[in-house]
């Protein structure tokens, strides 16, 4: 009765957990997800490409994961083990919150995830398994959302203003340390609807230089997944309302 | 004595004596099936009566606070698993109860050299639509009763409980908002815990003991997320 799913499954002989996957779908690499700050909190965005190789495989992917109320994973790499690690998390959040009567605790949804990442060495070694994720989640002490970035093996880092991961992310760190530096407003300084306007320029401008960053298309009334992480929890910026904030950003 | 079939059935009719003497005195439970969805409520010390289970599920439940842990526990533990290794819509109460929780409530009870569990329940889960709700009412022996009326009551006494759920019947209108089933909820608590008889149940709800709280949840009927389960706030009915 400690509250920890990730023992529970291999206590009760269930299907095993993400370390013991043996998932045998094309390596699909390669995407772009990105975090920012803003004046309402975490922007936490990306594109809906999934690629193998040269191959388009998808562009309607959905990368940026609800884990609970107050937490958001978005995936890069390998996507069976990444999606697999984000349902693991979920159903481990939930149980955690649901038998303890008491949510999890910051710190420890941050090493939940690098425990999962740790126990997918022997993937991430043999090159077909490699995920290396961000995550937003709200500090339930402080009401503050913080973003965090994750090396392939495990190690957590706290981004004091912006992360992103995936191929397309050069691209997009770049031009957000630019803002960071330059920018009237700055990011962390931005209203909402210019933080979701940003979002959509950053992936179009990735998708310029990253073939494998796509699905991103205002003209076609495509958008980007874009979600925000307050104090308050979680909301979806549905389409409709990205089309709003891109028409009133300009050109 | 497990030999013998006279001793068996006695020192089972024993344990029902023992369980229900043990329970005597346990504050009732309420559930009400309404269009926003299904309203659990109870009088406790907090967070010992309404209890989140899973997506759309909840129990609500009276009895020792050890036992109500112990079954606690197994039904998020089993729902989880479930809803793991299969998909969170495949996780229903009747699942739950054939594979999880009747067992312990059957095994516990018969198992006459062991301490049985001192406990009576109901379980809900919140559908599309009021048709599609299901809320079963499980005995301390764990023989389950799914319940196609709307409102549903556990309490010690089989005679009171169905005389609290007529009344309600007759006293929850169709489009009640959910305050006034609370309060129809609580003045039936104090009628209950009173032991007068149910035909003039009083027109207040009891004044609540200090260290006593009301405990009232929601599973939401549309909610966005998958996530059913508000705590309300028992303050807006008291």
């Amino acid at each position: 009765m400690t509250g920890d799913f990730l023992s529970l499954l291999p206590a009760r002989q269930e299907i095993g957990t993400a370390q013991k996957s043996t998932h045998s779908l094309p390596t699909l690499e390669a995407t772009t997800v990105f975090a920012f700050h803003c004046s309402e909190g975490v922007i936490v965005a990306g594109d809906h490409r999934a690629t193998a190789g040269n191959v388009v495989f998808s562009d309607k992917t959905e990368k940026i994961i609800e884990l609970d109320r107050y937490s958001l994973l978005a995936i890069a790499g390998s996507p069976s083990i990444a999606i697999e690690m984000a349902r693991t998390l979920q159903t481990a959040f939930e149980f955690y919150r649901r038998s303890q009567l008491q949510p999890m605790s910051l710190s420890a949804k941050l090493r939940a995830l690098s425990r999962l990442l740790r126990e997918n060495l022997p993937a991430t070694l043999q090159g077909f398994g490699v995920v290396a994720p961000i995550f937003a989640g709200v500090d339930a002490s402080t009401g503050k959302p913080s973003i965090y970035f994750y090396d392939p093996l495990g190690a957590q880092f706290e981004a004091a203003a912006y992360a992103g991961s995936g191929s397309g992310s050069p691209s997009i760190k770049s031009v957000l340390h630019f803002h960071e530096q330059w920018g009237n407003p700055k990011p962390a300084q931005m209203t909402l609807a210019q933080a979701v306007a940003l979002a959509n320029r950053l992936l179009i401008t990735a998708a310029e230089f990253d073939t494998a960053t796509g699905g991103v298309n205002p003209v076609r009334n495509d958008f980007a997944t874009i979600k925000l992480l307050s104090p308050t929890g979680i909301r979806t910026i549905e389409t409709i309302e990205q089309s709003q904030h891109w028409r009133a950003s300009g050109p | 004595m497990t030999d013998e079939p006279y001793r068996w059935l006695e020192a089972i009719a024993n344990r029902r004596e023992y369980i229900r003497d043990q329970l005597k005195g346990a504050s009732p439970v309420f559930a009400f099936s309404r269009p926003e969805g299904i309203l659990l409520c109870g009088v406790g010390v907090g967070q010992s009566k309404v209890f989140e289970v899973y997506d759309r599920h909840a129990l609500v439940t009276l009895g020792h606070p050890v036992d109500i842990e112990k079954v606690r526990q197994t039904l998020i533990e089993a729902a989880h698993l479930e809803g793991f290794t299969r998909a969170p819509e495949d996780v229903t109460l009747r699942r739950l109860l054939s594979a999880s929780l009747g067992p312990l409530l059957k095994n516990a009870f018969e198992q006459i050299f062991a301490a049985p569990l001192l406990i009576e329940l109901i379980l809900a889960e919140v559908g599309r639509t009021p048709d599609q709700d299901v809320l079963v009412r499980v005995g301390y022996d764990g023989t389950p009763r799914f319940i196609k009326n709307s409102i549903v009551v556990a309490h010690t006494n089989a005679t009171d409980e169905q005389a609290a759920v007529d009344w309600l019947s007759a006293q929850v209108q169709p489009n009640a908002a959910l305050k006034d089933v609370g309060r129809l909820a609580l003045r039936a608590e104090g009628a209950l815990m009173s032991g007068k008889p149910f035909a003039s149940p009083p027109t207040e709800p009891n004044p609540i003991a200090k260290e006593r709280v009301i405990e009232m949840a929601i599973l939401e009927r549309i909610e966005p997320n998958r996530v059913h389960y508000r705590s309300l706030d028992a303050s807006t009915i008291s």
